[in-house]
């Protein structure tokens, strides 16, 4: 008796080892296959979603396309540096938003242009001491740590 | 001599009894230095301004939560495999240690990305998974709050740590599908090229260690008392039973 | 043998007022709640109907996890089975499957009709019960652990909730991203492999994990 429980314990660990491994397979192939998470302005201008879809569009704020309009509606152009979007926002700003910086909206697109109902910026993992940089601007050595 | 020896309980208060007073030490003077450095010595940072030296705080606060955690899954395996008491009595200490850790690394990240973001809270993958590191200190703690008999909480915790560690690795890649977010990258690494510049490199490298010697202090003292704890325990139930 | 134990874990269910039918009554009324709380718009409800559907489900499964060993354990039937020729881990895969028959299975069956009182748009309804039917059985398996951590414990519901709950996130993103994406018209295949992956992977260690549970609890 004691002999067929081990036996049976050891059918078991094999079933186990199998799903073990269906699983490793599933999720390894699941996982190459990529995930992305807010659309790129190239994605959007070529698939554009339907107007009530609500995503995300990620990329730069193109230099000298930031319109602030009447009261706190502002205008700017997400650019992933191949195709654009024109983006329309109304409300307050995070710090880091500013002309060549990173920038995540989320929203809907109408007619062409994205309506955000939500500005967050991206913040890239360098900190340096604002002197430096100002010392480098003048020298014309600065280079944006994300452009 | 082994490393081992030090897993008997009474070796183990002798030589805590002997190291805490030095890890207090150097904890106060890194920590001073590195945060008086970092916080009124460091120049403004180019974009942040003075928010950001917040990371002084913010991130040894971020690395110790996570390490906390691999700290009580180490200790957790140890007592399965050897059932040495000083060991899980470690991970029984370390884990509020941890969810404090945890909880204070989520609070100076909220007061950092409120200005700087736009928002205190984003679903973000980081930010999420420390929500759910949170929820496993919670749950860890409350499973040895809940069984008396303290062998038995013992084992029980341990399998927590277990299933709880490869959960949280599942859900932290689970949580990348769900969302990109917000959060830079590391800005430390070992391998990768250096982030942050050297005038705030220095002090930040202090505060990290000061850091890591606060936990390694707290943990020293806690199990200490867990450890007195426990035989104060064993000779009750003695005296009980001569009674 | 397995049969035996089988038959005997669904006529328990089945039997003792308000295991398996629980579980499906509170699957109806959290859905009869949403619209209470976010209000009748249609296209909200359509919005939200996926996430809301598997978190409903999610919690209805947690409702019958404490009976899974309590009972036997109070009572000294674990010990014997214990005893019996089936290995412990076996009898856990056994009582892990009979949760799911009467708990994820009826479950599986109500998430249609209650997706059309939501409003879920038509592709998601194939992947919805594709998906629950993949998915549950991970949150029974997994309620195997908990159930076993907790056996000792007086009223440990709420402690079950608290320890089973975080486990059950991978699940709980991966089946409602299945269905969210049916319902927006996209590729639905990494999330659906993801999610049948996390299954395998807890089918093949759940029963390994509570039953070593188990034998400290009777140790």
């Amino acid at each position: 008796m004691i002999g067929q429980k081990k036996k049976r314990r050891v059918q078991l660990i094999v079933v186990g080892m199998v799903l073990l491994a269906a699983a490793s397979a599933l999720i390894g192939f699941g996982f190459r296959q990529g995930i992305q998470f807010f659309r790129s302005p190239s994605e959007v201008v070529e698939s554009p979603p339907g107007p009530d879809e609500l995503f995300r569009i990620g990329g730069l704020v193109e230099v000298g396309s930031l319109i602030e309009g009447s009261g706190e509606t502002i205008t700017f152009i997400v650019t992933d540096n191949a195709k654009t979007v024109p983006v329309s926002y109304t409300g307050i700003l995070p710090d880091l938003f500013d002309e060549g910086q990173g920038v995540i909206a989320l929203g809907h697109l109408r007619e062409g242009t994205f309506y955000a109902t939500e500005i967050l910026a991206k913040h890239d993992e360098s900190y340096m001491p604002k002197e430096v940089i100002d010392s480098l601007k003048e020298q014309g050595l600065y280079e944006a740590p994300d452009s | 001599m082994s490393l081992w020896e030090f897993a008997n309980p009474v070796k183990f208060i002798r030589l805590s009894g002997r190291l805490l007073p030095w890890v207090s030490g150097l904890t106060v003077i890194c920590l001073a230095v590195g945060l008086i450095w970092g916080l009124f010595f460091t120049p403004e940072e180019a974009r942040q301004g003075h928010i950001a030296k917040i990371i002084y705080i913010h991130v040894p606060l971020a690395m110790m939560a996570i390490n906390a955690w691999g700290m009580m899954f180490v200790t957790s395996l140890i007592w399965l495999i050897r059932r040495h008491h000083v060991s899980v009595l470690a991970a029984k200490a370390a884990a509020p240690i941890g969810a404090t850790f945890t909880l204070l690394a989520i609070i100076t990240g909220a007061i950092w990305g409120a200005p700087t973001w736009g928002t205190p809270w984003v679903w973000d993958p980081r930010l999420t998974s420390f929500a759910v590191l949170l929820v496993f200190y919670f749950g860890y703690m409350a499973l040895w709050a809940a069984i008396e008999d303290p062998d038995k909480a013992a084992d029980l915790t341990s399998v927590l740590a277990m299933v709880g560690t490869v959960f949280a690795f599942l859900s932290r890649y689970a949580v990348n599908f769900w969302n990109q977010g917000l959060h830079q990258g590391a800005s430390l690494s070992l391998d990768k090229e250096e982030n942050v510049a050297d005038v705030f490199y220095i002090p930040l490298l202090l505060s990290i260690a000061g850091f890591v010697l606060l936990f390694l202090a707290l943990v020293l003292l806690r199990t200490q008392t867990e450890v007195r704890a426990r035989r104060l325990r064993a000779l009750m139930l003695r005296e009980g039973a001569n009674a | 043998m397995t049969r035996a134990v089988l038959m005997r874990e669904l006529r328990l269910a089945l039997r003792s007022g308000g295991g398996a039918g629980l579980g499906l009554v509170f699957f109806l009324i959290v859905i009869l709640l949403i619209p209470f709380g976010v209000g009748p718009d249609e296209t909200l409800l359509a919005l939200i109907a996926p996430g809301t559907l598997w978190i409903a489900a999610l919690l209805a499964c947690l409702l019958s996890l404490d009976r899974i060993f309590q009972a036997d354990y109070e009572d000294g039937t674990l010990d014997i089975l214990t005893l019996s020729p089936m290995p412990l881990e076996g009898l856990v895969a056994i009582k892990g499957l009979a949760h799911w028959l009467t708990t994820g299975l009826p479950l599986v069956i109500a998430a249609p009709v209650l997706g059309l009182t939501l409003s879920l748009p038509a592709p998601a309804y194939g992947w919805l019960i594709a998906s629950l039917l993949v998915g549950t059985p991970a949150l029974s398996f997994l309620g195997t652990i908990g159930a076993a951590l907790t056996v000792g414990v007086r009223r440990g519901g709420l402690l079950l909730s608290l320890l089973v709950l975080p486990l059950y996130i991978p699940t709980l993103i991966f089946g409602a991203s299945v269905v969210t994406s049916a319902a927006e018209g996209q590729s639905v295949t990494t999330a659906f492999q993801l999610l049948g992956g996390i299954t395998l992977f807890t089918l093949a260690l759940a029963p390994f994990t509570a039953a070593a549970t188990l034998r400290m609890q009777m140790r």
